[in-house]
This record gives structure tokens, C-alpha cells and sequence, in this order.
């Protein structure tokens, strides 16, 4: 529908005026060459200070046709070490989802901030994932540890 | 006394004359086609196109009463336009067309053209939204109607000076998810979907992959390992049971389907410790229990699987699903079927589905429901009814009419203000005092996407203009013609492919036959990138002979101008929004220069889902 590519088309315009340091955010080229607005690929840097830091994790973004009435669904890689990911690498956050905090003016910058707000700050209510979850609320220690690694692996992501 | 008398009477002459030299179309030929075409006729317009791409089915016949049993499986553009030549007394000339309206070649922006007035008769939001469009592009006016039940309204459309179809928003129809579905139903539609899409799929219908087992859409939606397997394990079994089925003899298959789906599945999902946390346990069906008293039920005579607004007790949902159950078996057996679907109207299939769904709900805790509302659920039937239909065209084709006391023909003007101004949008209802209600028109909405700040026109080019020209050339000319500043402007194709903009310029040398979204009948979306130009869409013709002029001679408004102006008119009535206590919204537009008030007092979600979905 006209609604959901000339929004997609704003988010990219205003993505291109003004994004927070460190993110990237771009639609996927299709194969005839054209650009895919519904389908896009972003960066999202750890948060200085943070187990998360000096990396940026690599996510895709995929907006249905009935977008922004329907929120787009954002992934991790598969096995994504966090509480909140789900083993496929699907986000669980209330912002991506319809039945909770969805709203159609949420923007592309809202959502990967968002994103990277719930690296550090994972809600261990709704786990997504047996060994994060699990770590995160018993074994910190083990839980910091794994999330370095994954870090180490990302750094030169993007 | 001349047939045309009283006409001439109500019309006047004038506009009788007008309506006689006319041609409009009728898109859709079902419910509301039937009584739409009848009314057409008789108001004395002088050729109706009638476009359906549906034929006739059984179901039709109670209230599409054009159409015989003679007829079923026949086209129901050509059926209707034949059955009613009996009473075609003012000659009028008749085209039917049986093709889908959304097909660019059957139906070029130029075989649009040709027509003074469009009618819907529609009963989907695709379709829907495909003849506003093409309306707003050409500036037609439209009748869009549709019922549900009871409920029905008309709503007028002139392009760019009333809502448009795209005005309001549209509520989408919800969809399951297949883990709801097959793990943890909360809802009789829940169950019933299981029954129909997951568990008569499998067993009797066509192929053995039904929608309901779609491993791509399980693992999007599911990480649980434990559930995964289970679903799969379940599907697979049922895939062995339905390769036994000509085997078996009626009471075995009925019983280890009965042990199997409603006993060893759901003993298997209670494993899954992190499903129930948070919801009530299911209890499994218990075979043995039931068995003996079952098997008195099926040699008494009994008619029960007949009643079918009573809702049956879980024993006789047993019963009925083992008379079904076999009955469906035997029709395979014979040979005569290799496959069973689902048909709302096939009673056997019908009735699995009804028991099936029902002794599942049972084992989640869910409400039983009676067959005939179970019939509505799982036919995706909102009860049409001939009445309604009757009314509404009845208002459609009254209040179309009166786009012919004016001389709209002659002078080609596209300036709708007289006529919006003595249009309204009609709701009827079976609501005491408000069976009828009307509203007068209202401007299209500020942030509409189809009808405000946009401008649409037709880009004519030959195919070898096509080759010849590439997309540097497009832009070029798009900046010389509208004048976008710094050429800052944005193309789309398709869907939502982006082709250009000042940060994608990897195809502006290819030329335009090379990238795809250029054929005709395409639609290509150019937004200024700068805010400043509304958006344009342009309709891609492909002609034979070159033109002069290739884009559309139209000056793109400012944004800020129509806003401004929007502003403006809004100053004149204010609407207010109330809630009442029963729910539903009071939307009170008050006119300062009229003093009518108008009330619609619909739920505001049901309005738009009689404007979106209707079954007729």
C-alpha cells in the first residue's frame, strides 16, 4: 500500500538527515538492482562502558505490507547470546511488538535505540533463550564472560 | 403511459436525457451486483459494463436472485447480463466482462476512461482499493457500498473533494498464529481453525501440507526446541494415520484418531512444562470413558448430528465426528474421491469440522459452540442478507443518479464541490431510530495516502522510448517539468522498491526498459525529497506513437499550501469525539452554516469494517 512506501521512504530520508553515532541503517539491494525498502540491514553499537562496548551487532529489519500499522521485525544473527532473543535471533521487545507498545509513529531511530537500550539492560521477565536467561539470572559471572566473547567476535562488524 | 413517465418526473427531463447517453461500469456481480444492476436498468442508464471474475455457487442462490441453479459454475458477469434482458425496458446496452478488475491488460487505464460514473459492488478491501485508485486517477466518481448482516452504507467518492476510499483506515483481518493454533488455543475460532486448516487438511483434503504445518512460519514464531518436535512428530503421525485410512474399517480409524489427537497429543503437549505456566492445563479426552456410552448412541436412532443451533454435549460431538468421520472415510474408500476439501456446504465436512473443533475446546477449557455458528466461523460467512443488499443499492443508485442533474458530461469539468455538497454517506442498521443515518461529505482526509498531497497523472511512452531513455533522462525531466529543487526527488517502482534517490544513483544510467517497474500500467511513486512538492504517482502507458507531452501537464502543489488550506476548511465544522458508555463512538459533525446535526452512532471499528470487509 502507497502508506507503507512513502513512510519507508521518510524513515530513510530522515535516517539520512540525522542518525545516532555508530548506527548504520540501509535497505537491501534486490537482485534487479533497486533497493528494497521493506528489507534492511543495521548496525548497533554496544554501549561505552557497557559489556557491550566496542562492538557493533550486526541486525536485519524486515517491514510487512501493512507497515507502520504492523511493527517490523527486527533479528539478531541465529543464537544471538541474550535473554531476550529468541535461538532464531528474533528481538523480543514490547516497542516490536503489535499486542503490546507498537505505535505506527515509532521510528527506525527509536527502534534501534531501543535495541541497543535492551543490550545492557535485558528484562529478565520475558526470556527468550534457555543459556542467557539462565546465566544472566544465576551465574553473572558466566554471563559476562559469554557476552565478551560475543563482543570480541563483532567488533569489526559493519 | 411511457415506461419512462415517472422517471422523467422524478429526474426531470434533463437528467433523464443525461442518464441515457451514459456509460458506467458495475464492478462486482455477487450480492450487491444482483439488486445494483436492477436498479441501474431501471433508472434508464444507457450502457452498463458489468465486470465479475467470479461464476455462480450454490451458496449464491438464496439472495443473488439473478442467478438459477442452471447457472452454477457459470460466469456471473455473463449470467447476470443475459438474466436480466427480460426486463430491459429502456434498451439499455449491455457489456459484461469476466475477468478480474485488477488485471492491467484486460482493463487498461484507457477502457477506464470511457466511463462517466463508477459503481462498486464489491466484497473485498484489494479490489476496493484498486477502483478508488483508478478513480482518483482519472477523477471519476464512485459508489462504494457494501453490507454485513444488517449493517450497510454507501459512501459517494469524488476524487480529491470528498474522502476517498483510503481516507478512513481499514482494519486488516487478524491472523493466528500456527502455535496459538496447534499448542495453545484460547479461543473457539482457535479450535475451530485447528480443525479445519490443520486436521481436515491433513487428513482428507488434496495435498498433505496444509498451512497449519508451515515449518518456516513454526520456527519464526517458535525457539522452543521441545515444542518444534512435537509439532512435527504430531503432523507426522496424522500423515501416517491418513495413509491408512482406506485400510482401516470405520470404527478402528475413528478410534485411533480420537486416541491420537484428542489423547496422546495433548498428553504429549502437557510434557511441555513452559507452555502451562501461565495457562490452564488442557485434560486430555478420555477414550475409554466415553466408548460404551458412544457405542448406544450409534445403534439408538438419533438425529442430533440435524439440529444444528442446539450445542451438542462432548458425547455427541463424539458421535458426530464418528458418523462423520466415517462417512468421509467410505467416500475415499469408494473410490470415487481421491480427496476431500473443505466446503461448508458439504454437510460431512461440515460436520467433522464442528465436532472436531468442538471436542478439542472441551480438552482447553474453551466454550462449546452449535453447529450452524461454527458453519459461520469456519465458512468465513458474515450472514448476507437480500434486504440489505436491496437497501443499499437502492441508496447507491439514487444517490449516484443525482451526479447527472448536472452537466458533469459536457463541460468536463472535475470541479466536485455542487454535487459533494448535495451527496451524503448513508449507514443503515437494525438499531431502533437509526435503521438509517446519514452524513454529508467530508473533505479527504489531511494524511490520507491515497487522496491528500498527492497528484497522479499518466506518463505516456513508446517501448522505444522505453529502451532509449534512461533514468538520468527520467529525473531530468522531472526536475525540468515540476521543478523539484537541487533535483532532490525520489523514484519508487512496485511495491517499495527504490530505484532512485540523491544517496542511490547505481541505475541512472540503465534505461528505464532495463529496470523493472516501468511496464505498463505500472504505478511509479516520486516523492520530493525536500518537503516541499506534494508526491506524484504516475500510471505508465505504453503507447505506439511518441508523444510531446510524456509526463502528465500538471503543476504540483506546494505542501505547505494544501495544508494550509486544509487547515482552513477545517475551521468551519469541528468534530468532536465522544465515547458512550456502550461502547460505541458518537462522531458529531457540526456545520456552523447548516444547523443539522448529523450523528453516526456506529462503533467506530464496526463502521470500518463494513467499509472494509463485507461478505455478501
Amino acid at each position: 500500500m502507497s502508506l507503507c512506501k512513502t513512510r519507508l521512504q521518510e524513515e530513510r530520508k530522515q535516517w539520512r538527515k540525522d542518525h545516532p553515532f555508530g548506527f548504520f541503517a540501509k535497505p537491501c539491494k534486490a537482485p534487479d538492482g533497486s533497493l528494497d525498502l521493506t528489507q534492511w540491514t543495521a548496525g548497533i553499537p554496544g554501549k561505552a562502558g557497557t559489556l557491550w562496548e566496542d562492538a557493533v551487532y550486526p541486525i536485519t529489519i524486515s517491514f510487512p505490507e501493512e507497515y507502520p500499522s504492523k511493527p517490523p521485525k527486527v533479528k539478531f544473527p541465529a543464537n544471538f547470546y541474550h535473554p531476550n532473543v529468541y535461538p532464531s535471533g528474533t528481538i523480543c521487545l514490547s516497542i516490536l511488538n503489535e499486542e503490546q507498545d507498537w505505535r505506527p509513529a515509532i521510528t527506525l531511530k527509536q527502534i534501534v535505540l531501543g535495541i541497543q537500550e535492551l543490550l545492557d539492560t535485558p528484562n529478565p521477565d520475558s526470556p527468550a533463550q534457555e543459556p542467557a536467561w539462565k546465566a544472566f539470572s544465576k551465574d553473572r559471572t558466566m554471563y559476562d564472560k559469554k557476552v565478551k566473547e560475543q563482543a570480541k567476535r563483532y567488533v569489526n562488524a559493519g | 403511459m411511457a415506461r419512462d413517465t415517472y422517471l422523467k418526473k422524478v429526474l426531470g427531463d434533463e437528467c433523464f436525457g443525461r442518464v441515457q447517453r451514459t456509460r458506467v461500469v458495475m464492478v462486482g456481480a455477487g450480492g450487491i451486483g444482483c439488486e445494483l444492476l436492477k436498479d441501474l436498468l431501471l433508472t434508464g442508464y444507457g450502457e452498463i459494463h458489468i465486470v465479475d471474475l467470479d461464476t455462480v455457487t450454490l451458496s449464491n442462490l438464496n439472495r443473488q436472485f439473478l442467478f438459477r441453479k442452471k447457472d452454477i459454475d457459470k460466469s456471473k458477469s455473463l449470467t447476470i447480463a443475459k438474466a436480466v434482458q427480460s426486463f430491459n425496458y429502456f434498451g439499455a446496452k449491455l457489456v459484461p466482462h469476466h475477468g478480474n478488475i485488477m488485471d492491467t491488460n484486460q482493463f487498461p487505464l484507457t477502457w477506464w476512461s470511457q466511463f462517466s460514473y463508477v459503481y462498486n459492488a464489491l466484497d473485498n478491501l484489494e479490489a476496493r482499493r484498486y477502483v478508488n485508485k483508478m478513480c482518483l486517477f482519472l477523477k471519476k466518481p464512485l459508489m462504494e457500498s457494501g453490507t454485513t448482516g444488517f449493517e450497510g452504507q454507501i459512501q459517494p467518492i469524488y476524487p480529491y473533494y470528498s474522502e476517498c476510499f483510503d481516507c478512513q483506515a481499514k482494519v486488516t483481518p487478524k491472523t493466528f498464529p500456527v502455535c496459538t493454533i496447534r499448542s495453545t488455543p484460547s479461543l473457539p475460532v482457535h479450535c475451530i481453525t485447528w480443525a479445519k486448516e490443520f486436521l481436515f487438511h491433513q487428513l482428507f483434503d488434496e495435498s498433505e501440507i496444509s498451512s497449519m504445518n508451515n515449518e518456516e512460519q513454526i520456527r519464526n514464531e517458535t525457539d522452543d526446541v521441545q515444542e518444534k518436535e512435537n509439532l512435527a512428530k504430531e503432523a507426522n503421525e496424522l500423515i501416517d494415520l491418513r495413509n491408512q485410512i482406506k485400510g482401516l474399517d470405520g470404527s478402528a480409524f475413528i478410534e485411533s484418531l480420537v486416541v491420537k489427537i484428542f489423547q496422546a497429543d495433548i498428553e504429549r503437549l502437557l510434557l511441555i512444562d513452559t507452555l502451562w505456566k501461565s495457562r490452564r492445563k488442557p485434560i486430555p479426552l478420555n477414550f475409554n470413558a466415553l466408548s460404551t456410552e458412544l457405542q448406544q448412541l450409534l445403534h439408538a436412532k438419533n438425529n442430533i448430528i440435524s439440529t444444528d443451533t442446539k450445542v451438542w454435549s462432548v458425547l455427541e460431538n463424539l458421535f458426530v465426528l464418528y458418523k462423520s468421520g466415517v462417512a468421509l472415510q467410505s467416500r475415499l474408500k469408494s473410490g470415487k474421491e481421491s480427496f476431500v476439501s473443505f466446503d461448508k456446504d458439504d454437510d460431512d465436512t461440515l460436520n467433522f469440522v464442528v465436532a472436531a473443533a468442538n471436542l478439542r475446546s472441551s480438552i482447553f477449557g474453551i466454550p462449546l459452540m452449535s453447529k450452524f455458528d461454527i458453519k459461520e466461523i469456519a465458512g468465513n460467512i458474515i450472514p448476507a442478507i437480500a434486504t440489505t443488499n436491496a437497501i443499499i443499492s437502492g441508496f447507491s443508485s439514487l444517490n449516484g443518479t443525482k451526479f447527472f442533474k448536472h452537466d458533469y458530461e459536457q463541460t468536463g469539468s472535475v470541479d466536485f464541490s455542487p454535487i459533494v455538497k448535495e451527496s451524503s454517506t448513508v449507514f443503515i442498521s437494525i438499531k431502533p431510530n437509526k435503521y438509517i443515518t446519514a452524513a454529508s461529505l467530508v473533505s479527504p482526509n489531511e494524511s490520507c495516502p491515497s487522496s491528500s498531497l498527492l497528484s497522479r497523472g499518466i506518463m505516456n511512452l513508446t517501448n522505444q522510448e522505453l529502451q532509449e531513455n534512461t533514468l538520468r533522462w527520467l529525473v531530468d525531466e522531472l526536475v525540468k517539468k515540476y521543478g523539484y529543487e537541487d533535483g532532490d526527488l525520489s523514484i519508487i517502482v512496485g511495491k517499495s522498491r527504490l530505484v532512485y534517490d540523491v544517496d542511490f544513483d547505481d541505475n541512472i544510467d540503465s534505461s528505464l526498459s532495463e529496470l523493472s517497474g516501468f511496464e505498463d500500467g505500472d504505478l511509479v511513486l516520486i516523492q520530493d525529497e525536500n518537503d516541499e512538492l506534494e508526491n506524484l504517482e504516475l500510471y505508465i502507458t505504453v503507447v505506439n506513437e511518441p508523444t510531446t507531452e510524456k509526463l502528465p501537464n500538471i503543476q504540483l502543489r506546494e505542501k505547505k499550501a494544501i495544508k494550509e488550506k486544509n487547515e482552513d476548511e477545517q475551521g468551519d465544522s469541528t468534530i468532536e469525539n465522544n465515547t458512550n458508555q456502550d461502547g460505541t463512538t458518537m462522531v458529531i459533525i457540526e456545520d456552523e452554516e447548516d444547523t443539522d446535526l448529523v450523528m453516526i452512532a456506529e462503533p467506530a471499528s464496526k463502521k470500518r469494517r463494513i467499509a472494509g470487509e463485507e461478505y455478501m
